[in-house]
């Protein structure tokens, strides 16, 4: 079975019952993707999958042969970050950390589907996505800069 | 001579400690009112962010080593019961089955007095056998092979239950712990009572809340030779070195405790956790490095919580407010172990009132022990009185921030000694104004609505001093690039950020050039658990010291490159300037030539001051929207002031700010245990069962600090910031409730139920 992960072919065997999120974790050592619930409740094992975003932890490898997933570990490109990930330093959007690549994910995801937000839209969006730590209120300023700061770049 | 050595007291988690300290080689002056500081204050970036957003931070969870087994817990499935029988057998028998741990590999090691893997039950959830694996695929797999018979035995997992006199026996000297009931009383209540014009009795409950960190409770271990080293997802990594180097019975330097960053803590992870009992035991045995870690429902189910309370409450007050006596009668179940955390604080602290008495019993239950849960004690006490005083409030028609103010407490009444310092009258001033109190109270209500709006506020206190020990050292390397080094933990608060720029400060440096090196204990010195909001106040001075240290060495050092003398320098944005005849040099091109001499300055926290007590305080104002009609409360805003001294970084305290009130907003309206009446077994020790709060959930904040230096505190002037905001959420919210709809609520959390149910 192949793999395109953050654009890298990978040939893994994995049986068929494998999640995605073990595979990545422990076979392709991509340890930014967090097991929290493992049961779709809390986001923070989100990917994207062909584009759009999934719980890997619910997300069976054997259904992904041959598609594209994309991790925290391949978003910045040749060094530089994402805007979003740029967002969440600014704006101080993470406390622990450990939520924080899922909300990045996800909000990457939101951005796709709709580039220009309004807070009420992020709050939704964003909603699948739970943080300890509170840092809700940040998450959300984050994801509307780096809206609007592609917007600009745009 | 002057003593190196004397004794200062230090309060954690509302506990006052007396601690031996090592006088600090020097003691700066205090960071005043008008300390020229140009790092410190700042809202510099949080200096591991990178890492985080690159999921590059290694969590414990994280870590991989070459040939690491894996672990799965059997967990007993009733309240209480005795293993009768255990046969492994046909789980060892499974392929990729590399061993398990039973009680009696670890005889005599205990956590919160339960003997590990106790072959008799004491609370559903408690880990009766661990079996080791290949993968933990296999591990769980053979969970299920595991042959076990349970005698059950009659429970008893609440207070009610447990007090009750046919109750079983929970432990087997009684079910009440043995300091119970704890009174503490000053002045005459009954004098007080007869004074009052108005007295007001309520009963108050506040539910079991689980701390939900999302990385949970774990530990890898390897051991080499004699010594083992252990990655623990810790609050206190010395704590942990000291509690297994005690279980293992090994000298402190064969344990080396490793936690680079951990996913959440909120109190529930101050010693080596069961996970790391497990994993050591466990590598020693099969001679491989051994990973375990809490599934989920494991998380929930029994890595601590915090304590249900039952409030008894009498307020009794003259007509015009002042407060004449204060009667608190409190039930806390413990679970099976745990520690007595305080709710009777609040109400001896708070307020003046002469006539206090409060009576605490602490009860075991056949649950999972309880565990320090962000402002243990305070938070619970601060629901029932801060309710109460709304009610009292109510009675005398007098306005709830009015009734706070004439009752304000100007020394620390218990202990009949001063505050370092103390603006909460600023923190009701400056909240009401942000709020717009008067105006939000005098505004006609609508009693036909369907949605009604009101509001609350509630006050707090919490003793976050801080205090020694705590060492820290800095090293400046031959290109100019600084070090800070202690043993100190970042949760996710900015520990690591606020370091480096308290040592930045004092060396004139810049703070990209500093960075900041925790959660070692074979490489860093000494610094006590992160817990009880103390690190910046404990640690900051420390790092202060031994910035100061290195800066006199470099200055020492420059001062002939530049042709002045020391006392001629000073440092600011990576540059030294000789006053005197304006030469300047970078640290770094100093640095360069001194070659491979490393400065090295060396810094500890002094004393506490004397007969002073050392506490945050603040005030918190809510605006809720109650549907009459669904029960269904919504928390529109929330504006909180605090006073906590110094803000080293107010981005990143701010973020503690809201992080604790939506903490709060979660207390108060959906988190809640729920234990099988019959069973003992959890029913919603699932992240979809047990409801924190979503984005979806977060009000309007405006969440501030009056930002007023404590330099009678310690000389950065500094006290914490992490556990106030969470203490007075549930009241001003139940408070802005009663105000919507006219009812008292008398039970958190304030589910549409018992919205309804009133």
């Amino acid at each position: 079975m192949r793999l395109i992960v953050n654009g890298a072919s990978h040939e893994v065997a994995a049986p068929d019952h494998e999640r995605l999120l073990t595979t990545l974790r422990e076979r392709l050592h991509l340890t930014g993707t967090k097991l929290v619930c493992g049961r779709g409740e809390c986001g923070a094992c989100t990917v994207l999958l062909d584009g759009a975003p999934a719980y890997s932890c619910l997300t069976l490898t054997a259904a992904c042969d041959g598609r594209e997933v994309a991790t925290i570990e391949g978003l910045a490109h040749d060094g530089t970050l994402h805007s979003v990930q740029r967002a969440f330093i600014d704006h101080d959007a993470l406390q622990c950390g450990f939520c924080t690549p899922g909300q990045i994910l996800a909000a990457v995801a939101l951005l796709e589907r709709q580039p220009h937000p309004t807070e009420d839209d992020v709050r939704r969006g964003m909603s699948g996505n739970l943080c300890r730590c509170g840092a809700y209120p940040k998450i959300v300023r984050a994801v509307l800069a780096a809206a609007e700061g592609e917007s600009h770049d745009g | 001579m002057a003593k190196r050595f004397v004794t200062t007291k230090v309060e954690v988690e509302g506990r006052e400690e007396t601690k031996v300290v090592e006088l600090p080689t020097r003691e700066p002056e205090p960071w005043g009112d008008d300390a020229s500081l140009h790092i410190v204050g700042r809202r510099d970036k949080r200096m591991d962010a990178l890492e985080k957003v690159r999921g590059e931070a290694e969590y414990t969870a994280d870590v991989q080593l070459p040939g690491m087994l894996y672990v799965a817990l059997k967990r007993a499935g009733v309240a209480a019961g005795r293993i009768t029988s255990l046969d492994l057998g046909p789980a060892l028998a499974l392929p990729g089955v590399r061993g398990a741990l039973t009680t009696e590999d670890v005889q005599g090691i205990k956590l919160d007095g339960v003997q590990l893997f106790d072959q008799t039950i004491h609370y559903a959830g408690q880990p009766i056998v661990a079996i080791c694996a290949d993968t933990l695929e296999i591990a769980e797999r053979a969970l299920r092979e595991i042959r076990v018979e349970v005698e059950p035995r009659p429970h008893a997992i609440d207070a009610a239950a447990a007090l009750a006199p046919d109750a079983p026996r929970v432990k087997p000297h009684g079910n009440t712990h043995r300091a119970s009931p704890r009174i503490v009383s000053r002045g005459d209540l009954e004098a007080g009572l007869r004074e009052a014009d108005v007295t007001i009795t309520r009963e108050y409950r506040t539910p079991v809340a689980l701390h939900t960190a999302l990385e949970p409770h774990g530990a890898v271990a390897a051991w080499s030779g004699e010594r083992v080293t252990v990655w623990e997802s810790t609050q206190g990594i010395f704590n942990t070195r000291a509690d297994l180097a005690e279980a293992f019975e090994l000298p402190l330097s064969s344990v080396r405790v490793v936690k680079n960053y951990m996913g959440g803590g909120f109190g529930a992870k101050n010693g080596a956790s069961f996970a790391a009992y497990t994993a050591v035991a466990l590598s020693r045995k099969l001679h491989r490095p051994v990973r375990c870690i809490f599934d989920r429902e494991g998380e929930q189910t029994d890595a601590g919580n915090r304590t249900a309370t039952t409030q008894r409450v009498t307020l009794a007050a003259r007509r015009d407010g002042t407060l004449t006596a204060i009667s608190l009668d409190a039930t806390i179940p413990l679970g099976i172990g745990g520690w007595l955390s305080s709710p009777a604080r609040m109400y001896s602290e708070m307020y003046r009132c002469a006539n206090v008495r409060t009576s605490e019993t602490f009860v075991f239950t056949n649950t999972a022990p309880m565990a320090s849960f962000r402002a243990p004690g305070n938070v619970e006490g601060a629901f029932g009185l801060e309710s109460a005083m709304d009610v009292l409030a109510r009675e005398l028609e007098i306005d709830p921030l009015e009734l706070r103010r004439r009752n304000y407490a100007d020394h620390d009444q218990d202990k009949d000694r001063r505050y370092s310092a103390k603006h909460l009258d600023e923190c009701y001033r400056l909240g009401a104004e942000r709020f717009g109190w008067s105006r939000a109270r005098s505004r006609k209500r609508d009693a036909d609505a369907r949605v009604r709006r009101g509001v609350g506020m509630a006050s707090l206190c919490w003793g976050a001093g801080g205090g020694p020990p705590a060492y820290a050292t800095v090293r400046i390397n031959g290109d100019g690039s600084i070090e800070v080094l202690t043993g100190a933990q970042d949760l996710g608060t900015g520990a690591r950020t606020v370091m480096a720029q308290i040592a930045a400060e004092v060396l004139g440096a810049k703070l990209e050039d500093v960075r900041t090196v925790l959660g070692d204990t074979e490489r860093l010195p000494f610094a006590s658990n992160s817990w009880g909001s103390i690190t910046t106040a404990s640690v900051g001075p420390a790092v202060r010291v031994a910035a100061e240290e290195a800066r006199d060495a470099l200055f020492e050092a420059a001062a002939g490159m530049l042709d002045a003398e020391p006392g001629d320098l000073e440092s600011r944005d990576g540059e030294i300037h000789a006053k005197s005849n304006d030469k300047c040099l970078l640290i770094r091109e100093v640095c360069e030539k001194l070659g491979d001499v490393m400065i090295i300055g060396q810094g500890s926290r002094g004393p506490n001051p004397e007969k002073t007590a050392l506490s945050a305080f603040g005030a918190q104002f809510a605006e809720v929207e109650v549907d009459t009609w669904t029960g269904r409360v919504r928390v529109l805003r929330i504006v909180s002031a605090h006073d906590s001294g110094r803000i080293v970084n107010p981005t990143l305290a701010e973020s503690q700010l809201e992080g604790g009130i939506i903490q709060g907003v979660g207390y108060a309206l959906f988190e809640e245990r729920v234990l099988d009446a019959r069973t003992g077994l959890p029913l919603n020790p699932t992240m979809h069962d047990y409801k924190i709060p979503t984005v979806a959930d977060v009000p309007k904040i405006d969440a501030f600090f009056i930002d007023i230096p404590d330099t009678v505190a310690n000389h950065t002037g500094v006290k914490g910031v992490a556990e106030p905001p969470i203490i007075p959420t549930a009241p001003a919210i139940a408070n802005a409730v009663l105000d919507a709809i006219g009812v008292e609520m008398a039970e958190i959390p304030l589910t549409p139920w018992r919205v309804l149910g009133g």
